[in-house]
């Protein structure tokens, strides 16, 4: 019986290791793919060949060109050869990641190793692709600075004739905010427990809730509050409401995030003591858990406050309610000096907000 | 010095048994094997000291005993039941009757000292009013009773983490009290404290046992500590029962054979 369990544990340890080594393999393939592709793309470029209208190719048509195919199975031989030639050629990037660097290699500086030059190279076509990609136009950055003067001018001379209605919808903006971070403490700080991994270990139900809370939580997060103001948007009607439910949503999966990190790293020594006085599940988190995160989840909460009164003029673009709902049709027409005004009320708020915030975090921890 | 025990007589019936450990083995996820095959009995009202190298064993055996940590293998049995094979809401009540009392004291920091001697009374304490910490008249004024004991009756406002080291270990104890054990487990109660404080601690570890008929485990490292409080001493090596007897009889022999040839047997033992 005793020897089984220790075969099973060899078996489990080699089984782990396994998946690490196929782990190395993938970010190392990841890897390559880029490098193969990256150096197509420059090459093609700088080819000067032309694309189907006859002009030079555009980033985008190169992009259509590449050889996908070519370059997986490429990576996938050099990532193979890495690997099984990683005494001569040095442990490749992905299995330095997974399975750190062996001693026998000691600590050479990056220009006597294969990984530190491949890394180096990775860095600079990165730029160079990014540059061609993204169309950065140095010169007429620097030359046609005149083109905005308009703007920039009405933004420096604010007219007053939207101050009223922009102050009102400032009050509104904040509420908003409030209303959206509000809601989402008591369900945040619900979930928080469910999702930090230290507190789910014990049975498959709580096991299976982590991860279910986690995958939720992971996905609301990544969806932009924008996306999600247009979801509630079509649900409650434009307006506020619709807003405050954008950010709510968007809050929660935020502060769960933050609040199951900081259950992650409390002191265990009040969570054993309470424990064992013999106290409930819900006992022990009161009395070992919720003290130790308080003060943290509080300056989560206010900071996340401050997010959220950025976030809703953006939300206001879309119909969300708050400033940036009349500040959107302003920019459209061009009325930069109202435009002016409404900015200059936003940024005096997040100023405003920033310190303050900061201040009552400075407080709390 | 005069020992107080109750059972002292050898032969004693299951009944004077306060914990009976029969294979104990932890073995860790990661594989470390930090028990292997413990087996002990400590009659009611003994002083029992574990000692043992620092890695040795201690707090693992003593946690395996209230079940913070579970056991690989063995049974283990407290006043007769067998904790080991216990759960839920039976386990719970089988803590309650074992206090424990930890080397980093382990007070809830940011409440008062005497909302955290009112937490060893939550093992019997209704749920909800516990849950917002509320506690009936009745065990408030006990667990005055318990901080004026340990001589911390004026400090009962104060944060818990407002308190020096020896006081909150003192606190601990309290906290124990407030608990009602017939059981104590003590870790290295002392290991973090100055040395000119270890004997202020030690003696309401001491009263526990002497007073209030409390069967005491405790691991110590300092053998003028150990010979003025243990009524027996139990070593571990490796996980390892290696030695058992009397505080008295212990010479630079049984020295070594404990500490590793290395060992120079001084004023204390510690690692
Ligand atoms: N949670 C744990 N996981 C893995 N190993 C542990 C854990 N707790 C203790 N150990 C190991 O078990 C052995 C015994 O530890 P412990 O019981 O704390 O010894 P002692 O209290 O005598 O210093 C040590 O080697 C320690 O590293
Ligand atoms: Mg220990």
């Amino acid at each position: 019986m005793e020897i089984s369990a220790e075969l099973q544990r060899q078996q489990r340890s080699l089984w782990r290791h396994r998946m690490r080594q196929v782990q190395a393999f993938c970010i190392d393939l990841l890897l390559l793919t880029l490098m193969l592709l990256m150096v197509e793309f420059l090459v093609v470029a700088f080819s000067g060949r032309r694309g189907p209208t006859g002009l030079l190719v555009t980033p985008e048509e190169i992009l259509d060109l590449l050889h996908y195919g070519w370059a997986v199975s490429g990576a996938a031989f050099l990532a193979l050869l890495w690997g099984l030639g990683s005494n001569v050629l040095g442990t490749s990037p992905g299995r330095a990641l997974v399975l750190g660097v062996p001693e026998r290699e000691g600590h050479p500086p990056w220009t006597r190793t294969l990984r530190g030059w491949f890394i180096a190279l990775m860095v600079e076509l990165t730029v160079f692709t990014g540059w061609l990609i993204t169309e950065v136009q140095l010169v007429t950055f620097l030359t046609q600075f005149s083109k905005a003067t308009d703007i920039v001018r009405g933004l420096l001379h604010p007219s007053s004739s939207v101050l009223h209605q922009g102050l009102v919808l400032l009050v509104q903006t904040i509420f908003l905010a409030f209303m959206a971070t509000a809601f989402a403490i008591p369900v945040a700080f619900c979930l928080s427990f469910l999702a930090a991994r230290n507190l789910t270990r014990d049975t498959f139900l709580l096991r299976s809730a982590y991860t279910l809370v986690r995958a939720g939580m992971n996905f609301t997060r990544a969806v932009e509050p924008l996306v999600w103001a247009l979801i509630f948007i079509s649900w409650v009607g434009i307006g506020p409401f619709a807003g405050v439910l954008a950010l709510w949503v968007h809050s929660v999966a935020a502060l769960v995030k933050l609040y199951s990190e900081q259950i992650e790293n409390i002191d265990h020594g009040p969570v054993d003591a309470i424990t064992a006085t013999g106290a409930s599940h819900l006992q022990v988190l009161r009395y070992g858990v919720v003290p130790q995160v308080i003060p943290p989840f509080l300056s989560f909460t206010i900071y996340r406050w401050d997010i959220n009164v950025r976030m809703s003029t953006i939300i206001g673009f879309v119909g969300g309610g708050g400033i940036g709902y009349i500040l959107k049709p302003r920019v459209d027409l061009g009325q930069w000096g109202e435009v002016g005004t409404l900015v200059l009320l936003i940024a005096a708020t997040v100023w405003c907000m920033d310190i303050l915030s900061a201040k009552i975090r400075e407080r709390i921890v | 010095m005069n020992r107080s025990n109750a059972a002292v007589d050898v032969g004693s019936s299951s009944s004077t048994e306060a914990v009976r450990v029969e294979g104990l083995t932890k073995v860790f996820p990661n594989g470390v094997r930090a028990l292997s095959g413990i087996d002990l009995t400590v009659r009611q009202g003994e002083f029992l000291v574990i000692i043992g190298l620092s890695g040795s064993g201690k707090s693992t055996l003593l946690r395996c005993l209230n079940r913070l940590i579970d056991p690989s293998e063995g049974r283990a049995w407290i006043f007769g039941d067998e904790i080991t094979a216990t759960a839920g809401a039976d386990l719970r009540a089988m803590r309650a009757e074992v206090a424990m009392i930890f080397q980093q004291f382990n007070l809830v920091k940011r409440h008062t000292v005497i909302s955290n001697v009112l937490s060893g009374a939550l093992g019997r304490s209704p749920l909800w009013s516990s849950l917002f910490l509320r506690f009936s008249e009745e065990e408030k004024a006990q667990a005055q009773a318990y901080l004026d004991r340990v001589g911390l009756g004026d400090r009962a406002g104060s944060r818990a983490d407002a308190l020096s080291g020896g006081q909150q270990q003192r606190v601990a104890i309290a906290r124990a009290l407030m608990q009602k054990p017939r059981l104590v487990l003590a870790d290295e109660p002392v290991a973090s404290l100055d040395p000119a404080l270890r004997h202020s601690v030690m003696r309401h570890i001491e009263a526990l046992n002497r007073e209030e008929g409390m069967t005491v485990l405790c691991t110590l490292h300092d053998i003028d500590l150990i010979e003025r409080y243990a009524s027996r001493v139990v070593a571990l090596r490796d996980g390892r029962l290696v030695y058992e007897g009397k505080p008295t009889s212990f010479d630079a022999v049984t020295f070594r054979q404990i500490y590793g040839e290395d060992a120079v047997m001084a004023g204390s033992a510690t690692d």
